[in-house]
């Protein structure tokens, strides 16, 4: 295409989108509704994902160990599991701490201990692992191998919310491109009418252009670059909104629905997923659009 | 890129060998038919409402395309073209109708300025043309015009403008005065007469037999699809037989 065509086309799309504000910003109303939708999937399997990292840093594998072991054997043990690839910190935790601590556990009820003898908790192991391998299936390997070494007894994990948590995002990260597809889907419907309507009231201009010898690729290219605008003003509405909403969320939610752990907050999408809804309106628009010539639009 | 219209020493600038058209399903517009037209020559193509004439414009320009039969443009075959092809060809063909096709919410100047841009001629150069075919078509005053304000005649006036802009080697006109009154109609077919001497081939379609007479030049007679009668190879004696 020469300059002088592509700023035909340029002038052209910035005529359309003057005259015809209202109808370009209704079509990308729709869009930021669907991405919006897209969006909110996004950020709350983001943020769920950051529950996940965030429970995950104090998941911990608990060895008890048996008794008799010298303080020789304990020392070459902990030095073992300290050597695994996965293990973070190993830190021993002997009979008389875990008496204090379950003592302290128990608080005003602790007098049911009384008449115990000190030393009838097990000393055990806290290994705490690295970020890569804080998931169900390092986990339970880990847990298999520290069963196998001599002098450890039971060895305990907490294995189900974990589990839970990564049923959750999976659901949500599925939901997210089941429904967002169909929306997708719905949504270039929509926009290729809204485009056979843009076709249909230019029709007469459309001919013309065709019978004095204009390429294709001219008459469709500012149908396409509109529809790229819309979807680009689209995902930027469904972001602001979002946005919004993620303020309102951040601050005027009460602490006692707080979900994460004190300390923590909510994220709002990242730059790359930000990308992504923006990319997404991009590629509805234009995808509408082009789908909407294809059918529209005379051919040879 | 390439022009269509290249430097072509041949002497026809139409030639269809046995063309027919059948719209579907089944309806026979064109039979068989054998024409040539050289370069610079004066056409009507004529006959009854119903005849043809419209359809073999079409299958000149390529919005039809030809069921049997070859069709060569200026030493090019275009029975078979893809759309680029199509819009290169229609870049060499200047095209005039009956109800002008004018955009009614553009003024004369940027109709006819639409034409060269969209073809790859800037803006500024489009519309320094588009001025001075107006002004030269008697049309210095109506620039701005909306065509919608315009008389018939001005605005066939605005169109064979436009269908000049791009130095056509071919004008195709279809019934380019039907909807004018008898004066306007003389004015316009002067118009075509004069884009004639400068060289250019022009083929008018019309089923009005008093523009025959009143025009002495080459008539090719369809009916019912068929070539009936072409005055270039019978003599000026068939015209009278044109009465509709
Ligand atoms: N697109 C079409 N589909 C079917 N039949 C058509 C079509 N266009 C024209 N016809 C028929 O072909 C015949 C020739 O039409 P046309 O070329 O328009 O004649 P003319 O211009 O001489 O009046 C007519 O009978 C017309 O009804
Ligand atoms: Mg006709």
């Amino acid at each position: 295409m020469k300059l002088a065509q592509a700023l035909f086309v340029l002038r052209r799309v910035l005529r359309s989108l003057r005259e015809l504000v209202w109808t370009h910003l209704l079509t990308s109303g729709t869009m930021a509704m669907t991405l919006f939708i897209f969006g909110g999937f996004l950020l709350i399997q983001e943020n769920l994902q950051g529950l996940l990292r965030g429970w995950g840093s104090r998941i911990q594998i608990f060895a008890y160990l048996e008794n008799g072991l010298s303080p020789a054997d304990l020392q070459s043990l902990a030095a073992e599991v300290r050597a695994y690839p996965e293990v973070e910190s190993v830190r021993f935790v002997s009979k008389t701490e875990a008496w204090e601590s379950f003592k302290k556990t128990l608080g005003t009820q602790s007098g049911v201990l009384e008449g115990l003898p000190p030393d009838i908790l097990p000393s055990s192991l806290e290994i705490a692992l690295q970020r890569a391998h804080r998931q169900r299936a390092s986990v339970a390997g880990i847990a298999q191998r520290l069963r196998g070494i001599k002098g450890v007894g039971e060895v305990e994990y907490p294995d189900e919310w974990i589990e839970k948590l990564s049923l959750l995002v999976l659901g949500v990260q599925w939901a997210k491109w089941i429904l967002g597809g169909f929306l997708f889907l719905a949504t270039m419907l929509i926009v290729g009418s809204t485009v056979k309507l843009a076709i249909l009231a230019r029709k007469d201009e459309i001919e013309i252009m065709q019978l004095v010898g204009a390429p294709a690729g001219l008459i469709k290219a500012p149908f396409i670059v509109e529809g790229m605008v819309q979807g680009i003003v689209g995902a930027s509405l469904a972001l602001g909104v979002l946005w919004l909403l993620y303020l309102l969320a951040r601050y005027h939610l009460p602490a006692s629905l707080a979900i994460l752990p004190s300390g923590d907050q909510l994220q709002f999408l990242d730059a790359a997923a930000a990308s992504l809804l923006v990319f997404l309106g991009w590629l509805l628009g234009a995808g509408g659009s082009w789908f909407s010539l294809r059918r529209f639009l005379k051919t040879w | 890129m390439e022009k269509f219209a290249r430097n072509e020493p041949a002497l026809w600038m139409i030639q269809l060998f046995r063309v027919s058209k059948i719209y579907p399903p089944n309806y026979p517009a064109l039979t068989d038919i054998h024409l040539h037209i050289e370069k610079g020559e004066f056409v009507f193509v004529s006959g009854p409402s119903g005849a043809g004439k419209t359809t073999l414009l079409r299958l000149l320009f390529r919005e039809e395309e030809a069921t049997e039969g070859q069709i060569i443009v200026n030493g090019r075959n275009i029975t078979r073209l893809n759309g680029a092809r199509v819009a290169r060809l229609r870049q060499a063909i200047g095209l005039v109708f009956q109800e002008f096709k004018l955009l009614p919410s553009m003024s004369a100047l940027e109709n006819v300025a639409l034409a060269a841009e969209v073809v790859g001629m800037s803006r500024t150069e489009s519309r320094r043309r588009a001025f001075h075919l107006l002004r030269e078509l008697g049309l210095k005053d109506k620039h701005d015009a909306r065509p919608p304000t315009l008389s018939g005649g001005e605005q066939q006036r605005v169109a064979i403008a436009r269908a000049l802009v791009n130095d056509p080697i071919l004008v195709l006109a279809d019934e380019p005065t039907g909807n004018l009154d008898a004066e306007m109609a003389e004015e316009t077919m002067r118009l075509f007469l004069k884009i004639h001497e400068k060289g250019t081939t022009i083929i008018i379609a019309t089923h009005d037999s008093g523009l025959l007479r009143r025009f002495q030049h080459r008539v090719v007679l369809l009916q019912r699809g068929r070539l009936m009668a072409d005055s270039k190879t019978a003599g000026r004696s068939m015209v009278s037989k044109v009465e509709p």
